[in-house]
C-alpha cells in the first residue's frame, strides 16, 4: 500500500524579500513530478507566477480571512 | 538561474529613477515660494501663491512619484506590464514636470495662455499613463484587494483630471463654471479618490512586505476602497445638489474610513517582526498619526461645521494631509524603493552578489532627514495658525528637509553606480516573490 507524502509547506509571511522567492524555488526543485507544495504570503507573488508559468507548474491561489494568500503549487 | 527569470518583468531602472530624483526639487521650489512670499501664502486657500505651492506639491511631488512608482511596480503587485515603459516614463515625466511648473507660474502671474499650456501638458501625461495602465490591468480580476484598489484609484485619477481640466478651462478660457464647488470636488477626488485609494491599495502589499507585519484582514481590505469611493460619490452628488446634511454624513463616512485604515496600519506596525526602526517605519508611523489628526478634523467639521469656517482650519487640514501624511508615506517609500531597485538590478546584472540594501541607502542620514521633515511639518502647522510669525521659517525648514531628501536619494544612486562599475565578485542571482 502506497502512502502519500505529507504536503510541503513554506510559510514565507515574515521573510524579507527576496527570501520567499529563493526558498520557494529551492522547495520546488525538491518536488517530484505531480507533487505539490503550499506557499503562504501576505501578497500575491506575481513575479513567481511568471516563473511557474514558464516552467509548466500549476497553481491555485486563495485569500484567507487573515489576509494571507494560500498558493498551492503542483509540479 | 530560474531565480533570474523574475527580473524579466522589471522595467529599466531609468524609468522610475527619473521621477524619484526629480520630485524632491519640486517640494524645494514650494518651500522657496513660501520662504519668499511669507505670510501671504497662508492668508487664504485661494491665494495664487497658495495654489501654486499646493500644485508644486500635489503634482510635482505626489503625482510624479506615484506615476513613476506605478510604472515600476505594476508587474510586481498586479502582474501587469505596461507597454514600452521607458518611452512612457520619458513622456509622462517630461510633460508632468513642465506642466506642473507652468501651472504654478500661471497661478502666480495669472496668465491664461500658461494655464492652457499647463492643462494640455498634464492632459497628455496623465491620459497617456491612464491609457497604458488601463490596458495593462485589462483582464485582471477584482479578487485581489490591491488590484481592486488600483483600478478604483485610476478611476479617481480620471475624475480628478477631468475636474482639473474644467478649472483650467475656467481660468484660461473664461468658461462659466461654478469654480468654487469644482475646486472642492477636484481636491477631494485628488486626495481621497486617487491618492488615498492608491495609498490603501499599496499598503496592503508594502506594509507586510517591507515592515514584516501581519497582513490586513481580507474582508476589510476588500471593502475599504469601494466603500471609500461610494462615500466620495455620495459626497460629490450631495455637494452638487447642495444637500448639506448628506454632505456632512458623507464627510463623516470618509473620516471614519480614514481613521479605520490609519488605526489598523498603526496596529499592524505595532506587531512588526522587523526589530529596528528604519526610515520607512518612522515615516509611515508619523504619517499615520498626521492622517489620524486630519481625519479627526474632517469628522469634527462634519459634526460641527461652524468650526471649519475659521481661516486656519482648511490650511491646517491640508498641511496635515499633504505634508504630514501623503508626503511622509512617499518619503518613506522612496527610502525603501530606490535601494531595493538598486539591489535588484545589481543582483541581476550578472556581476555577482549585490551589496546589502543598507549599503546603498544607510539608515542614519535617512533618519536625520525624517527629523528635518518633522521639524518642517511643525513649522508649517505653526505658520498655518500664525502666518506672520512662522511662514518664512516654515519655508526655510521645508527647503532644508526636501533638499536633504534629494541629496540622500542622489547619494543612493551614486553608490549604485559605483557598485555597478566595481570589479565583479562571485555569487548568484536572486529575484522577488
Amino acid at each position: 500500500m502506497s502512502t502519500t507524502p505529507p504536503l510541503r509547506v513554506l510559510d514565507a509571511r515574515y521573510l524579507e524579500p527576496p527570501e520567499p522567492f529563493v526558498q520557494t524555488m529551492e522547495m520546488l526543485d525538491q518536488l517530484a513530478l505531480g507533487e505539490s507544495m503550499r506557499l503562504l504570503l501576505f501578497r500575491e507573488p506575481h513575479p513567481l507566477y511568471q516563473v511557474l508559468r514558464r516552467n509548466g507548474h500549476c497553481w491555485q491561489t486563495s485569500l484567507l480571512p487573515d489576509g494571507s494568500f494560500d498558493i498551492l503549487i503542483t509540479r | 538561474m530560474q531565480a533570474l527569470l523574475s527580473f524579466d518583468q522589471s522595467p529599466p531602472l531609468a524609468a522610475p529613477l527619473r521621477f524619484f530624483l526629480t520630485v524632491p526639487w519640486f517640494a524645494v521650489l514650494a518651500g522657496v515660494l513660501l520662504w519668499s512670499e511669507g505670510a501671504t501664502v497662508f492668508a487664504s486657500r485661494w491665494m495664487p501663491s497658495a495654489l501654486a505651492a499646493t500644485h508644486l506639491l500635489t503634482l510635482g511631488f505626489m503625482l510624479m512619484t506615484m506615476l513613476g512608482a506605478l510604472i515600476q511596480i505594476f508587474p510586481v503587485v498586479a502582474g501587469a506590464n505596461m507597454a514600452h515603459p521607458l518611452r512612457l516614463a520619458r513622456v509622462v515625466h517630461g510633460a508632468t514636470s513642465v506642466g506642473s511648473l507652468c501651472l504654478a507660474l500661471a497661478f502666480l502671474y495669472s496668465l491664461p495662455w500658461l494655464f492652457a499650456l499647463a492643462g494640455g501638458l498634464l492632459l497628455l501625461a496623465i491620459a497617456y499613463f491612464l491609457g497604458a495602465a488601463g490596458l495593462a490591468l485589462r483582464g485582471q480580476g477584482l479578487a485581489n484587494p490591491t488590484i481592486r484598489g488600483l483600478k478604483l484609484a485610476l478611476f479617481g485619477l480620471w475624475v480628478t483630471l477631468l475636474l482639473g481640466l474644467g478649472l483650467v478651462g475656467a481660468l484660461a478660457g473664461g468658461w462659466r463654471l461654478p469654480w468654487a464647488g469644482l475646486t472642492d470636488l477636484h481636491a477631494a477626488w485628488g486626495l481621497a479618490g486617487w491618492s488615498g485609494t492608491l495609498l490603501v491599495a499599496m499598503a496592503y502589499v508594502v506594509v507586510p512586505m517591507f515592515q514584516l507585519t501581519p497582513g490586513y484582514p481580507a474582508r476589510e481590505s476588500q471593502l475599504l476602497s469601494p466603500v471609500l469611493l461610494l462615500c466620495l460619490l455620495l459626497w460629490s452628488v450631495a455637494l452638487l445638489f447642495s444637500a448639506e446634511q448628506v454632505v456632512r454624513l458623507a464627510e463623516a463616512g470618509l473620516a471614519l474610513l480614514g481613521l479605520l485604515f490609519a488605526g489598523r496600519t498603526l496596529y499592524l506596525q505595532g506587531h512588526r517582526r522587523r526589530p529596528r526602526r528604519d526610515a520607512l517605519a518612522a515615516y509611515w508611523q508619523s504619517g499615520m498619526l498626521a492622517a489620524i489628526l486630519a481625519c479627526g478634523m474632517l469628522l469634527t467639521a462634519a459634526i460641527a461645521p461652524a468650526l471649519a469656517q475659521q481661516r486656519a482650519w482648511p490650511l491646517v487640514f491640508a498641511v496635515l494631509l499633504v505634508a504630514g501624511a501623503f508626503m511622509g508615506f512617499i518619503n518613506g517609500m522612496l527610502y525603501q524603493i530606490i535601494p531595493f531597485l538598486g539591489w535588484l538590478h545589481l543582483q541581476n546584472a550578472g556581476r555577482g552578489t549585490a551589496p546589502p540594501m543598507a549599503k546603498l541607502m544607510p539608515e542614519a542620514p535617512a533618519l536625520r532627514q525624517w527629523w528635518l521633515h518633522q521639524l518642517a511639518l511643525l513649522t508649517l502647522l505653526l505658520a498655518a495658525l500664525w502666518p506672520e510669525s512662522f511662514a518664512r521659517l516654515a519655508g526655510f525648514c521645508w527647503v532644508l528637509a526636501n533638499a536633504a531628501l534629494g541629496w540622500n536619494l542622489w547619494q543612493a544612486v551614486r553608490r549604485y553606480r559605483q557598485y555597478r562599475q566595481a570589479p565583479m565578485a562571485s555569487g548568484q542571482g536572486g529575484g522577488v516573490a
